[in-house]
């Protein structure tokens, strides 16, 4: 008879410790979405971050090149053959005086 | 009596084992579910992340080459602004000599005179010259050969009051009430957007 309440009181305890090792695990459940959602976001952040710093480069680089072409048509204008000019001037005194 | 002892102890302790594998099942399943949501989740909203980058990106590079061309424009527009400007300068100087040289500046004289007083809609009309044309057309048939070239039988007289001009005249109505203004400014300033145009197309359009 005693043998069978000592058997009981272990199957108990197994069943006690089975639920308080579930209960533990639920507990840390939580904490354990939480690390894991904070990675699989900061890995898209950190896409994101280099992803930006690529565009940031790649729109510089762009400036850069317009910068460049604009420099050579402003270059353009300034040296305009004094002929050229001469023929503006001409024209804009022919329509003043016709 | 012993074996069925021994057999009902190790029934109570299977039995409790199985159960115990039930609920550690049911626990660690739940658990599993839960994570699995929240890696759905989250894993949503990386992708969304992911999704927006592509536009974020784009305009990234678009404000800054918009940047670039709108400076680029602006500095386009001052330096062509200063170019026609000195064009301008040079015109104006063109015209101050062409008014020194009599020969071709009286032909222009006579005909901006007769214009004025063409436009003017009065018989007697007043004409006033720069006070360096008072000084060397006074005397001379300037208006009459003005009003020899138009068949018309108005009257103008020679306005002893100068106007500040580099050429040119400008006529009035006798009463005062009607001026038409014929100097070289005027001109300039009439015809400016069309010279501007002109000048643009010479010296800009390749």
């Amino acid at each position: 008879m005693n043998k069978i309440v000592e058997t009981e009181k272990e199957s108990r305890q197994i069943l006690d410790q089975t639920n308080k090792e579930i209960s533990e695990l639920k507990r840390d459940a939580p904490k354990k979405i939480a690390l894991m959602r904070e990675d699989i976001l900061q890995k898209a952040t950190e896409r994101r971050e280099s992803a930006l710093a690529e565009a940031e480069k790649t729109g510089v680089e762009e400036a850069k090149r317009i910068a460049l072409e604009s420099k050579k048509q402003l270059d353009s204008i300034s040296q305009i053959p004094s002929a050229k000019r001469r023929q503006a001037v001409d024209r804009a005194i022919e329509l003043l005086l016709s | 009596m012993s074996d069925g002892l021994d057999k009902l102890v190790e029934d109570i302790v299977r039995e409790s084992r199985t159960r115990a594998e039930e609920i550690r099942k049911t626990g660690l399943a739940q658990i599993e579910d839960r994570l699995a949501e929240a890696r759905a989740e989250a894993t949503r909203e990386a992708d969304q992340i992911t999704r927006n980058l592509r536009t974020e990106c784009e305009a990234v590079v678009n404000r800054q080459v918009s940047q670039e061309k709108q400076k680029a424009r602006l500095a386009y527009l001052a330096e062509k602004n200063r170019v026609l400007n000195d064009v301008m300068k040079d015109v104006r100087a063109r015209l101050l000599e062409f008014c020194r040289n009599d020969s071709s500046y009286r032909p222009f004289l006579l005909k901006s005179i007769a214009q004025g007083i063409d436009a003017t809609p009065s018989d007697r009309v007043k004409v006033a010259l720069s006070e360096k044309d008072i000084r060397r057309y006074k005397g001379t048939k300037l208006l009459a050969n003005a009003l020899s070239t138009m068949h018309t039988t108005k009257m103008a007289v020679l306005s002893d009051e100068p106007v500040e001009t580099t050429g040119g005249a400008v006529v009035a109505s006798e009463d005062d009430k009607v001026r038409v203004d014929c100097t070289l400014e005027a001109r300039l300033e009439l015809m400016k957007p069309q010279l501007l145009s002109e000048i643009s197309k010479i010296l800009f359009v390749s």
